[in-house]
């Protein structure tokens, strides 16, 4: 990780209507730095990430994205630094594995129509980084859940972005691609990738992540490294429920116990 | 890595141009001498080359007449109209990510009929517009249809059966309402046929000229966007982190959709599931990539419409609107996708 400033958040407010998803939130993200959002449902954990890569357009402040200010960006500007990791593979229409690693590059072709040579030697550098050779001409509907996870990352790495988004990785997956795609996350941000990573599961992202952001209704209740801001309060405030903090030398882990009952709500 | 990607590809694009260039050509070349006793290809080339130097003023000879004036003029149509629809069904499967649709089933066919019948009727001719007077009402018959059909599926949910659904609620309503017209109008039962089953019989030259020549135009521009075309095909918010904003590229995809679907209709009537069926054999020959597919689309799409005007022409009893030939293959593949696709991708 070096100091160098990728993406700065100022006081951002959006709301889709009436009411306010982000309210003020402001952090900024370093160079090879692995980020993680931690928050309950409906603290604007996807919508923070919607509006950093431009989807959303916040209401009031300003995002920067390598000093410049996204909303004067162009789409396929944004798409050169910046790109996303789905929680899903689109499984509608029958897309093989090949196919859908290309369409990755779709913002660096330069020829007119097809790839060039470069374009091909980075999309098969990625297939033979995430071992997925074998996998090329299968459909994206009949992966299973690892071998999807695999391809996604693929399909982002071949953006050669700075800046990596990821909504919610882990959701579908069993404990060992868990473990896996974080491994790969955090390998990615060793090469200097900003990583954002949203997830529900907090000792994942406490494991992994040089700095989590802790969020609830649209704001930012703190913001640090995993072990020097992790309490038994901090997740007793944010997600109302009774926790266990533990350390065993360098690793801490969040343990639940049980949701709170009425009148002990912070 | 085996071999290169791209260089495959590039490759398999050209085999798929040259062979269906070749057979369309042989197929052409078939249905100018098709049905002229002791006709020969160089004759008809002659009588052709004969019939075009003397246009529009004539004398013709009789083999002049059937061939420049009857069956030229027909075979370019069919060739446009297949590249059209075909080329418009592929992009309104991607446009919807829905492979359940086409021109005829989202209703966009009955639109342009409906636009082309009313002005036909009224006998109002669009100022300037003169002999596009026609296709221009057809595409704006066809341009509202699709939106309306497109508004009714989303608000009724926006699965692949809702466009379905909601196209044939589109698509029956307008075509009735055409029927009405016709018959009110005082035209016979065989004008209704026409409009309702297609057919390219008493084709003009201004006509064909009219069909192929936006057509391919129109398909060159879709060609263009066939990387955009892949890049939709993931949904919005996947297609805006590679940098394409999906909302304002199917506005124009729809437009151009919609032009398509007017010209094939409005000078040969509704050719139903064309549109469906050639995207779906490309898909199997090529794939999915739109660079591939669309060029596919196109130079089958005229091939299978040439062969079963071919077979329309061939009937003795008389000749059938080529679109009943079409509809009888057309409608037990539609109902093969949705045992098969429907329950693959509704959910």
């Amino acid at each position: 990780m070096s100091d160098e400033l990728i993406i700065q958040i100022q006081d951002v407010v959006f709301s889709y209507d009436a009411t306010t998803t982000l309210n003020g939130v402001r952090f900024d993200c370093m160079r090879g730095e692995f980020l993680g959002l931690i928050g309950p449902n409906g603290s604007g954990k996807t919508t923070l990430l919607r509006c950093m890569n431009g989807l959303l357009k916040p209401n009031t402040g300003v995002i920067l994205l390598m000093g410049n200010q996204i909303s004067k960006m162009k789409l396929t500007e944004i798409a050169k630094v910046c790109a996303g990791v789905p929680t899903e593979v689109p499984e509608d229409f029958n897309i093989n594995v090949e196919d859908y690693v290309y369409l990755g590059r779709y913002p660096h072709v330069e020829g007119f129509w097809w790839e060039r040579e470069k374009d091909e030697k980075v999309v098969e550098d990625a297939i033979a980084t995430f071992s997925i050779d074998h996998l090329r001409k299968r459909k994206l509907f009949e992966l299973s859940s690892g071998e999807k996870e695999r391809v996604l990352l693929a399909k982002a790495v071949v953006q050669e972005p700075k800046v990596l988004l990821v909504d919610e990785p882990s959701a579908h997956l069993d404990l060992k691609y868990k473990l896996e795609i974080m491994e790969r996350l955090h390998e990615l941000s060793r090469l200097g990738i900003t990583v954002v990573c949203a997830s529900h599961d907090i000792n994942l992202l406490i494991k992994y992540c040089d700095r989590v952001i802790i969020m609830k209704s649209g704001k930012i209740v703190t913001c640090g490294k995993p072990d020097e801001i992790m309490t038994e309060k901090l997740i007793r405030d944010v997600y109302e429920v009774e926790a266990m903090v533990m350390r065993n030398g360098g690793e801490i882990f969040a343990i639940p116990k049980r949701t709170l009952k009425q009148g002990e709500m912070p | 890595m085996a071999q290169s990607t791209t260089r495959n590809n590039r490759r398999r694009l050209g085999l798929i141009l040259a062979m269906g260039a070749v057979s369309l050509l042989i197929l052409f070349f078939f249905s100018l001498t098709f049905d002229v006793p002791g006709l020969t290809f160089t004759g008809a080339i002659e009588a052709l080359v004969g019939y075009l130097s003397k246009y529009p003023d004539g004398p013709y000879t009789v083999n002049e007449i059937i061939v420049g004036g009857l069956y030229f003029p027909r075979a370019i149509a069919v060739i446009g109209v297949g590249m059209a629809l075909s080329v418009a069904g592929a992009v309104m499967q991607a446009l919807i990510r829905n492979p359940l649709v086409d021109p005829y089933i989202t209703g966009t066919s009955s639109g342009a009929a409906l636009g082309a019948t009313m002005i036909m009727l009224a006998g109002f001719t669009i100022a300037g517009a003169g002999i596009f007077t026609i296709p221009i009402a057809a595409f704006l018959g066809a341009l509202i249809a699709f939106m309306i059909t497109l508004l009714l599926a989303e608000a009724s949910g926006g699965r692949a059966l809702n466009y379905v659904l909601a196209g044939i609620v589109v698509g029956t309503a307008l075509s009735s309402v055409v029927s009405l017209l016709l018959i009110l109008g005082g035209n016979n039962v065989h004008g209704v046929l026409f409009w309702l089953f297609g057919s390219f019989a008493n084709i003009r030259l201004d006509e064909a000229i009219i069909i192929i020549v936006p057509t391919i135009f129109l398909s060159a521009a879709v060609l263009v966007y066939a990387r955009e075309l892949n890049v939709i095909l993931l949904g919005h918010e996947q297609a805006w982190q590679l940098g394409v904003n999906s909302r304002s590229f199917k506005r124009l995809m729809m437009v151009i959709t919609a032009l398509l679907t007017g010209i094939a209709v409005a000078f040969t009537g509704i050719i139903a599931f064309l549109g469906l069926i050639v995207p779906h054999i490309s898909r199997i020959l090529v794939g999915g990539d739109h660079r591939l597919l669309l060029p596919a689309s196109m130079v089958l799409g005229a091939n299978i419409l040439l062969i079963a005007d071919l077979a329309a022409r061939s009937f003795t009893v008389g000749e059938l609107p080529v679109g009943i030939l079409i509809s009888l293959i057309g409608a037990p593949f539609f109902g093969y996708l949705l045992v098969r696709r429907g329950r693959e991708y509704v959910g």
